[in-house]
């Protein structure tokens, strides 16, 4: 019996390629465990965290490095686990690092780069145990529902709820890539015998290179879903002199920006990483917005006004002794500066009367259409604290809820499937001319690749675009 | 050297007078209904075997007939001819005995996809089957028609609701028994005949029809699903009507390539090699189709046309306003007809005249028999296991038209695997499986049964996943072995000769692997070739034979002393060198398919009721496809993953429930220790 078991979870499941994942819950915690199985286990633990592999089962604390920048990511616990005497019955790894989801994410984002690794599918750690005999029949019973979550008819519905653009885009390279396919197959199977005309060929070049350089651009520029790596944009602008680089200041706890009572002191864009509840964000203090005569602080507005277009979620910084006395009429006043995603920063509360204050305050949480508003003095720390909370949880909100999945998870998964992609249609490219047949291969790879993404596509569906753009007789 | 088959063909008529004068054994271990191409390699392959072997056929001099095209092989066809041969079947030595223009298609885009094929003298290739069969050792061949099949019931050690235990002849009051019985009836079954608004029953002009008892034993007794496709032939031209000048001449390869692997040669000399021809449709032709829609019946009955267009009809109404190629080819040495390719018709005989005047080059041609199109039933194949075996019923396999394919070289390849397990079954040996991670045969076989057909099948080198590994280059590596040993059907002498090769091959690629020079060395040795900058470290040989300019001969030239000696090998060794990286990357997944092609699933498996979490659409799928091994069930439309791991589970647990049953009865002690061994990690 476990002989047959084998063989069936031999490969289609698990193969020899190395597989890591985040072992333990998402989110912010004490401790993460990322676990890594596979052959090339020993190779990813001796590139990240020191050339000497430690003695087996034991807990050492080790730095744990970027195998590419050599940059330090963490300093945590690692642990070696020869085969056969690990879960999944292979060569396995464990890191404990600490966890927050930047560390996480850049640990992930290191293991990605060892030769050889790709991330977890849903469950295949347990599939390994199961392949090298470690779990017992009726422990696999689960399995079936834990395999369920990659059914093709599931990824189609994933792929169909993504996100509007981002499944509109890989569904548009999909359909290009099959009738890329198709077109060359129809050449390779019936251009001996029935009119195939060579432009069929030069069409397909002409797709493969489009994709291509399609694709690795989406590999360069994607925002989505990786602000956990790169950290959440997040801008800070208004008038001059509302207090926007005492805020930076604030934020990160020294005195980044020079901060001055004349208007105009900021003229180009300051920038620093800082972490907010265990999430990076990118802060960037602006020029305040002006009209000015100064050739300089017009190109500092224009910049400003740049950042605040690409911004994942601006600060819009409003004195707060500036505002209409009339609450209303504030309300009035504050709608005209809204953007999509932002958060409104009423400042130099401490100049306002304390009345006045709570009036704001009270009125202005009702008032439907403004975001959410705080009140905050950077001089005295007054109202800082609900502000940070505010604002992490609109951070937390842009990198997508952790605890809810594993949003960098899947991501990583896409992204490993298009590199695969991308690297396959070079092998069309290659061999374009000298074995149409293996540069064929590599569409084919291309699109099994982008298939694990937007769903199989079988040599039917392929002979249906052949039947439908030639006449092929018999 | 050419084998002894292509010496010429003596004195066979002496031959068939003994099959025929003959009165029949009143059993044999196989029989074999149908002279075709699934027939012919049908039978010779269960004589192989060691089977005691009967074919029946309606007229002995119609074996071997090409019904249709004059050619055999091309891109896909040409791999499964390959195949066949390496398994010892008949095709490609006859097809090197009977070819007049050979040539290898798609010569400029890889050796995976290369397609060799030929031009056949239709007279030449009788001959040879005919002459091949009836010197076949355990094989009989005898005319007549067969009425009924014998049913009876089935063996209950097996599974199966009934079993075919030999056949009635029309006009004989005596049954002739077998083991198992192969129909290769091809487009007879039910066969209609369609010129114009005439129609009349037969599977091929000039000949009988075959009995209605067979059709209703399969449909009725049996309760069979059939369906029904249909096919065509074009007018056949007299050769001197055409004015070939208008026609552009598309000659043969100048050395022509035999299919077969016994084979260092053709029997037609370079020099004798007769051109084929190419012209085009005009628009006067889709005139002449549309004018006469109303006059065509086999056009008008368009219940479900296939995806790709088998008439000259369908070209011009499914792809409107374009020009049509049309080939013409020889029908043999000294034939006096041509066969225009791609001009199928089914129109009456004078609208089918009017059409062809309208192609510049037939502009006086005439027509010496005119086009037809045929109707028939065909057995849904999803009711066939792996073997071909008919799953409801033992002892009956089905092979070639009968199972919805169309082509020769599909025919062939099906008749050859139907006739080794029908040998296997008479001969009490275990059906044997051909794996499409190994074959094109497994391809085709694995589509048949397991996704069935809507139309026509026909083999299309995309339809193999590891078409870089499956070439027709290395079928012998990949199959003569196996044909040898596992399946039985593949003599001695082509056994050895495939063993001399594998290792002249395995010698030959570790000599060059163990040239191994600097990258310096290599550019003072070979000038020409751009070896990249990149490679500072060594190349071996292999690595350097991986380079488009490097041939083998320019290697041999280098190192004569270590290489001279496999010089007959250079082609082979070129493409293994350049194919070999691909090919290891194919392993894994390769492997893993052959592995869960390796559990079986039970054949009574009553999928609608399985005690096992299925959904109902998933259930419905099974209990239609009923998949015959795991594998087989993954690759059906609708299955889930988890569908796949419930279903494992549940074949595991049946598994276990027997051995246990069957401990009992042993003695007490041995149950457990194997109860025991089952539940411990390997």
């Amino acid at each position: 019996i476990l002989v047959i078991k084998c063989c069936l979870f031999q490969g289609g499941l698990a193969d020899a390629d190395t597989i890591f994942a985040l072992s333990s819950g998402y989110g912010r915690c004490g401790v993460a465990v990322v676990r890594v199985s596979g052959p090339a286990s020993a190779t990813a633990l001796r590139s990240m965290a020191g050339h000497r592999l430690p003695p087996p089962r034991t807990a050492l604390l080790r730095s744990i490095t970027d195998p590419l920048s050599g940059e330090m990511l963490d300093r945590g616990l690692v642990l070696w686990f020869p085969a056969p005497h690990s879960f999944t019955g292979e060569d396995s790894v464990e890191f404990h690092i600490h966890g927050g989801p930047a560390v996480i994410t850049a640990v992930l984002q290191a293991l990605g780069s060892v030769p050889g690794t790709r991330p977890a599918e849903a469950g295949e750690f347990t599939r390994r145990a199961f392949q090298a005999g470690k779990l017992d029949l009726t422990e696999v019973e689960g399995l079936g529902d834990l395999i369920h979550a990659e059914t093709e008819a599931q990824r189609r519905q994933a792929l169909r709820q993504m996100s509007g653009e981002l499944g509109h885009i890989y569904r548009d390279w999909s359909h290009k890539l099959k009738r890329c396919l198709a077109h060359i197959e129809a050449f390779i199977d019936f251009s001996e015998d029935e009119l195939i005309e060579d432009g069929v060929l030069d069409q397909a070049d002409r797709s493969v290179c489009d994709l291509q350089s399609q694709i690795e651009q989406h590999l360069r520029d994607e925002r989505r879903g990786e602000r956990l790596r790169s950290g959440v944009h997040v801008v800070i602008a208004g008038a001059t002199n509302a207090g926007k680089s005492s805020l930076l200041n604030t934020l990160c706890q020294r005195p980044a920006a020079i901060v001055s009572p004349i208007a105009g002191t900021t003229r180009d864009i300051v920038e620093t990483a800082v972490d907010i509840g265990g999430f990076p964000v990118l802060l960037s203090d602006t020029a305040g917005l002006r009209e000015s005569a100064d050739l300089v602080e017009q190109e500092g507005v224009r910049r400003a006004r740049e950042r605040v277009q690409q911004a994942d979620l601006t600060l819009l910084v409003v004195d707060s002794t500036c505002l209409p006395s009339d609450v209303q009429r504030a309300a009035g006043f504050l709608s005209e500066h809204l953007r999509n995603m932002c958060l409104l920063v009423l400042n130099k509360s401490d100049l306002l009367p304390e009345t006045q204050r709570q009036k704001l305050k009270m009125e202005l949480r009702g008032v439907s259409g403004l975001p959410a508003v705080c009140l905050l003095s950077c001089q005295t720390n007054e109202g800082l604290k609900d502000f940070l909370t505010v604002l992490q949880s609109s951070v937390k909100t842009l990198c997508g809820d952790p605890l809810a999945g594993a949003p960098t998870l899947t991501q990583a998964r896409h992204r490993a499937h298009l590199q695969q992609c991308v690297a396959a249609l070079s092998q069309f490219q290659r061999y374009r001319d000298s074995d149409l047949a293996l540069a064929a291969e590599g569409v084919r790879l291309a699109l099994t690749s982008l298939g694990r993404i937007t769903g199989r596509v079988g040599a039917e569906e392929i002979l249906d675009i052949i039947f439908k753009d030639f006449c092929i007789g018999k | 050297m050419l084998t002894k088959k292509l010496q010429p063909v003596q004195s066979f008529l002496s031959l068939v007078s003994r099959s025929v004068g003959h009165f029949p054994r009143q059993h044999y271990d196989v029989i074999v209904v149908g002279g075709g191409h699934a027939g012919t390699e049908a039978a010779a392959a269960a004589a192989r075997l060691g089977a005691e072997t009967l074919l029946i056929t309606q007229k002995i001099h119609t074996i071997g007939a090409l019904s249709c095209n004059p050619s055999l092989g091309g891109v896909g066809k040409g791999h499964l001819v390959r195949e066949v041969d390496a398994l010892d079947g008949l095709c490609g030595r006859a097809g090197d005995w009977a070819g007049i223009s050979f040539s290898i298609l798609n010569r400029r885009k890889g050796p995976a996809v290369w397609g060799p094929r030929a031009q056949l003298d239709r007279q030449r290739y009788r001959e040879f089957m005919q002459s091949e069969l009836l010197s076949t050792p355990r094989l009989t061949v005898m005319e007549g028609s067969v009425e009924e099949l014998l049913v009876t019931d089935p063996n209950p050690e097996q599974p199966g609701q009934h079993r075919v235990n030999g056949i009635c002849l029309a006009n004989s009051s005596h049954p002739i028994s077998a083991s198992s019985v192969v129909l290769t009836t091809g487009t007879f079954l039910s066969g209609s005949l369609f010129i114009g608004q005439t129609t009349s029953p037969g599977g091929r002009i000039g000949d009988a029809p075959s009995s209605a008892g067979l059709s209703h034993t399969l449909r009725e007794r049996l309760g069979l699903k059939v369906g029904r496709l249909r096919t065509g032939t074009p007018p056949r031209i007299v050769k001197d009507s055409v004015d070939l000048s208008l026609a552009t001449l598309n000659p043969p390869d100048s050395s022509p390539t035999p299919f077969s692997f016994m084979n260092t040669h053709t029997r037609c000399r370079p020099e004798e090699q007769l051109p084929c021809y190419l012209t085009y449709t005009t628009p006067g032709v889709e005139r002449v189709v549309r004018e006469s829609l109303h006059l065509n019946c086999h056009i008008q009955q368009d219940a479900k046309g296939p995806r790709y267009c088998p008439s000259i009809e369908s070209r011009v109404l499914r792809f409107p306003g374009r020009r049509h190629q049309v080939w013409l080819e020889p029908e043999g040495l000294t034939s006096d007809l041509l066969y225009p390719q791609g001009l199928s018709m089914t129109m009456p005989p004078d609208v089918q005249l009017r059409l062809i005047r309208e192609i510049p080059p037939l502009h006086k041609a005439e027509i010496h028999m005119p086009g037809y199109g045929v109707q028939y039933d065909f057995v849904c194949p999803t009711q066939l296991s792996p073997s071909l075996q008919v799953k409801s019923t033992q002892g009956l396999f089905l092979a070639g038209q009968i199972n919805g394919t169309t082509g020769y070289e599909e025919a062939a390849a099906q008749g050859l695997w139907a006739g080794v397990n029908a040998g296997r079954r008479a001969l009490s040996k275990p059906p044997v499986a051909l794996s499409r991670t190994e074959s094109y045969i497994g391809v085709l076989i694995d589509d048949l049964v397991s996704r069935g057909v809507t139309e026509p099948y026909r083999m299309f080198t995309s339809r193999a996943e590891f078409r870089t590994s499956l070439r027709p280059d290395n079928a012998d590596l990949r199959l003569t072995l196996k044909g040898r040993f596992e399946l039985g059907c593949v003599s001695s002498s082509r056994h050895q000769k495939a063993v001399r090769v594998k290792n002249s091959l395995q010698d030959a690629l570790a000599a060059l692997q163990a040239l191994s020079l600097s990258t310096t060395s290599w550019k003072r040795k070979i000038p020409d070739v751009h070896v990249s900058e990149a490679n500072s470290n060594m190349l071996s040989g292999i690595e350097m034979l991986q380079y488009k300019d490097v041939s083998f001969q320019v290697l041999a030239s280098i190192f004569p002393e270590v290489l001279l000696p496999f010089m007959e090998f250079s082609q082979r060794l070129k493409i293994e060198a350049v194919y070999r990286p691909h090919c290891e990357s194919n392993k894994r997944e390769i492997q893993r398919i052959q592995e869960e092609e390796n559990m079986s699933l039970p054949e009574d498996i009553d999928y609608l009721s399985l005690p096992v979490s299925l959904s109902q659409e998933v259930r419905e799928v099974l209990h239609r496809a009923r998949p015959s091994t795991l594998g087989a069930a993954t690759r059906l439309e609708g299955i889930t993953p988890a569908a796949v791991v419930n279903l494992f589970n549940y074949v595991c647990f049946a598994e276990k429930r027997k051995k246990t049953s069957h401990g009992n009865q042993r003695r007490q002690k041995e149950g457990r220790e194997e109860e025991l061994c089952a539940s411990l990690p390997q």
